[in-house]
């Protein structure tokens, strides 16, 4: 057809074929808002001349239940729960829509959302092997941490950037200068960062394998290591990126991203979320161990 | 290839240096792992604990306290809250609020004394195999007898009578609960890992003769200031406090916190934090009703040594305020992760070992 086509609008048709590729949706991700929506930012400086993170932030996406794409669900108790219990729908955070799990890693994924609902309260590591995190009230890790329907707060100093999310109260230190080694594996990880231009890059690792992703089952292994990116890109948002990668879980690094938006109520304050109260039938009751104080 | 060869031939050099430099090779036979002698010898740790007393007086001396890039007193920094100081002043002691310098150090060498000590027949967990004992920390000596300053005679004030009977029914309902141990009944909020040692108040006292925790494990806990906040990390079960400096209202009284709300403003080089809204039956310190009040004061009173001082008020259950005061030496970072919920195997065994015991005991009586 090309041939016989003059040059001019052989050009015009590629050019058109490049644009409408362009514009074909990628599994229906919704992810870190177009560079054109938002012009040339530069962020306010702290003290000492960094780019200004602190505030209280929190991400609007759904992918607490489900980091990839998903459709509305009911709850695992709708005789109860009805509507309180059920999951949103929601698009992927995932770039490319995809987790590129190991074969044996994604039948992995599928137990555990068939035991989600299974928690295994053990005296040995066992505990670890079924049963969503979040439902016994564990820490989260990161990334999840930090898309959890739940704000959390940043706090900025030269050496260390605190982190402290409402959910479970947990805390996290990004050690900025010096840097410094993990003592051992953690939930939440050990955290090292530096700034790239306007961009807070944090490395984490020395996670222990037992967090998810989400409530569907998305895991990973104590290889994991994240990459996160933070970028403000005005004074009421961060483009949040983090790269994940864990050779024993998945085929190839992947990446998620989202915006995380600044929380702007006036005399808006994180307010404590200490699940460990909430989670303590449900954990102990099957063992025979809780027996309600009023009774 | 002939910068291959520059590259090794340069190499070569440099492992030839290193091995023929006399201070260095000097040093090689040292490098076996040397154990910091204050951890493992409470007679060392005593010297070095006195020691850092002195040298903490001394520097005290002529030296300003300094403030943040934004004009605040800087109080930031990883500070130790252990003690073997009593909350109460001793009966023994009564009438004397200060030690000399001589007794305060033999008062803090028997405490170290007894914490060190364990009976082989009982224990349980020997801290100091995990390094954990207090004075394996730079915990210090304390003029002090008492960490309660006010009322004088350095004991928590009389309970009014409502107080009274609140406690009287607690202990009435504990009894005819059994036989239900469970983890609520039988855990408080540390074993079941709600909240860390320096919840409430960052300051529970030492109490020498006993070995529960007598200078505090994990003790330590992290100040970080930014314009308009205060944000305390206590070790002790990663407890965050989010101290908000401005003068916004208080959350509704209806919303309560393990952990309190709190708000804080400066006086002079003193950061203050006043908070309430605590959970009743919670961080109820001593019996706290949920009107308690809890104003703390942080003053960098030395280059390594902070000031902290609190006083609870709570006119339902105390008579008057009491003050109680120490000083927090500063450590090295960082902290740690302190997941415990998340591997609470210890309140599992307990409870479980409780009911066992209970079932024996009611075996006996029928």
């Amino acid at each position: 057809m090309f041939n016989r086509c003059p040059a001019a609008l052989r050009a015009a048709t590629i050019v058109m074929f490049v644009l409408l590729w362009a514009l074909i949706p990628t599994s229906g991700a919704a992810q870190a808002p177009p560079a054109a929506l938002f012009p040339a930012y530069t962020a306010p400086r702290t003290a000492d001349g960094k780019p200004n993170l602190n505030g209280i932030w929190q991400s609007l996406t759904t992918a607490n239940w489900d980091v990839q794409a998903h459709g509305a669900q009911p709850g695992p108790h709708p005789e109860i729960m009805g509507a309180w219990g059920a999951a949103p729908g929601g698009q992927s955070i995932v770039e490319g829509g995809e987790i590129p799990y190991r074969p044996e890693a994604l039948a992995k994924k599928k137990e555990n959302f068939e035991k989600r609902l299974a928690p295994k309260v053990t005296n040995d590591p066992h505990r670890y092997d079924t049963g969503e995190p979040e439902l016994q009230c564990y820490r989260t890790g990161v990334p999840r941490a930090n898309y959890m329907p739940f704000p959390f707060q940043i706090f900025q100093t030269a050496s260390e950037i605190l982190m402290v999310y409402e959910y479970k109260g947990a805390a996290r230190t990004i050690y900025m200068d010096p840097h410094r080694e993990a003592p051992t594996d953690s939930w939440m990880g050990w955290s090292n960062g530096h700034w790239e231009g306007d961009t807070l890059v944090v490395d984490v690792t020395s996670f222990n394998d037992h967090t998810w992703f989400d409530r569907a089952g998305n895991y990973h292994s104590d290889e994991l290591h994240v990459v996160e990116r933070y970028t403000p890109i005005s004074p009421y948002h961060i483009k949040y990126e983090a790269t994940i990668e864990d050779p024993k879980v998945f085929t190839r690094p992947w990446k998620i991203s989202f915006p995380l938006y600044r929380r702007v109520e006036e005399n808006v304050q994180l307010v404590e979320f200490n699940c460990v109260p909430f989670v303590e039938e449900l954990m102990y009751a099957p063992v025979g161990l809780y027996k309600p104080p009023s009774k | 290839m002939r910068n291959r060869v520059l590259l090794f031939a340069a190499l070569t050099l440099v492992i030839v240096v290193v091995l023929y430099a006399p201070g260095l090779a000097a040093q090689a036979p040292s490098a076996a792992k040397r154990i910091d002698a204050t951890a493992i010898d409470p007679e060392a740790a005593i010297k070095a604990a006195a020691a850092a007393a002195k040298a903490a007086e001394d520097a005290a001396r002529n030296w300003t306290p300094p403030r943040t890039a934004w004009g605040d007193p800087d109080v930031q920094g990883y500070w130790l809250t252990a003690t073997y100081t009593p909350l109460q002043r001793p009966a023994t002691l009564a009438g004397k609020a200060f030690y000399t310098e001589e007794e305060a150090l033999a008062a803090f060498k028997k405490a170290v004394e007894v914490d060190a000590s364990v009976n082989p027949s009982t224990v349980h967990y020997d801290w100091k195999e995990y390094a954990m004992d207090g004075w394996q920390s730079p915990v210090r000596p304390n003029r002090r007898t008492s960490l309660i300053v006010d009322p004088e005679d350095g004991r928590i004030p009389p309970l009014t009578p409502d107080a009274q009977k609140r406690q009287a029914a607690g202990r009435t309902a504990a009894q005819a609960r059994n036989p239900q141990v469970g983890v609520q009944t039988l855990g408080n909020l540390y074993t079941r890992c709600v909240t860390g040692n320096n919840a409430g108040p960052m300051l529970r006292g030492g109490n020498p003769g006993s070995d529960s925790g007598a200078a505090g494990v994990t003790a330590e806990a992290q100040i970080i200031q930014t314009p308009g906040y205060a944000l305390i990390i206590a070790q002790s079960n990663d407890d965050a406090r989010i101290v908000p400096l401005d003068s916004r209202p208080r959350l509704p009284s209806n919303v309560r916190n393990y952990l309190g709300d709190s708000r804080g403003h400066f006086e002079g080089n003193t950061l203050v934090v006043e908070s309430t809204n605590f959970i009743v039956p919670g961080t109820n310190f001593n019996g706290g009703s949920a009107a308690m009040k809890l104003t703390e004061r942080f003053t960098r009173v030395g280059p390594n040594t902070l000031r902290y001082e609190f006083t609870l008020d709570d006119p339902s259950t105390w008579t008057r305020p009491w003050t109680a005061e120490t000083i927090f030496p500063r450590v090295d970072p960082p902290l740690y992760e302190f997941a415990c919920h998340e591997q609470n195997y210890g309140l599992m065994n307990v409870v479980k070992g409780a009911q066992v015991s209970e079932a024996e005991a009611n075996a006996k009586k029928d």
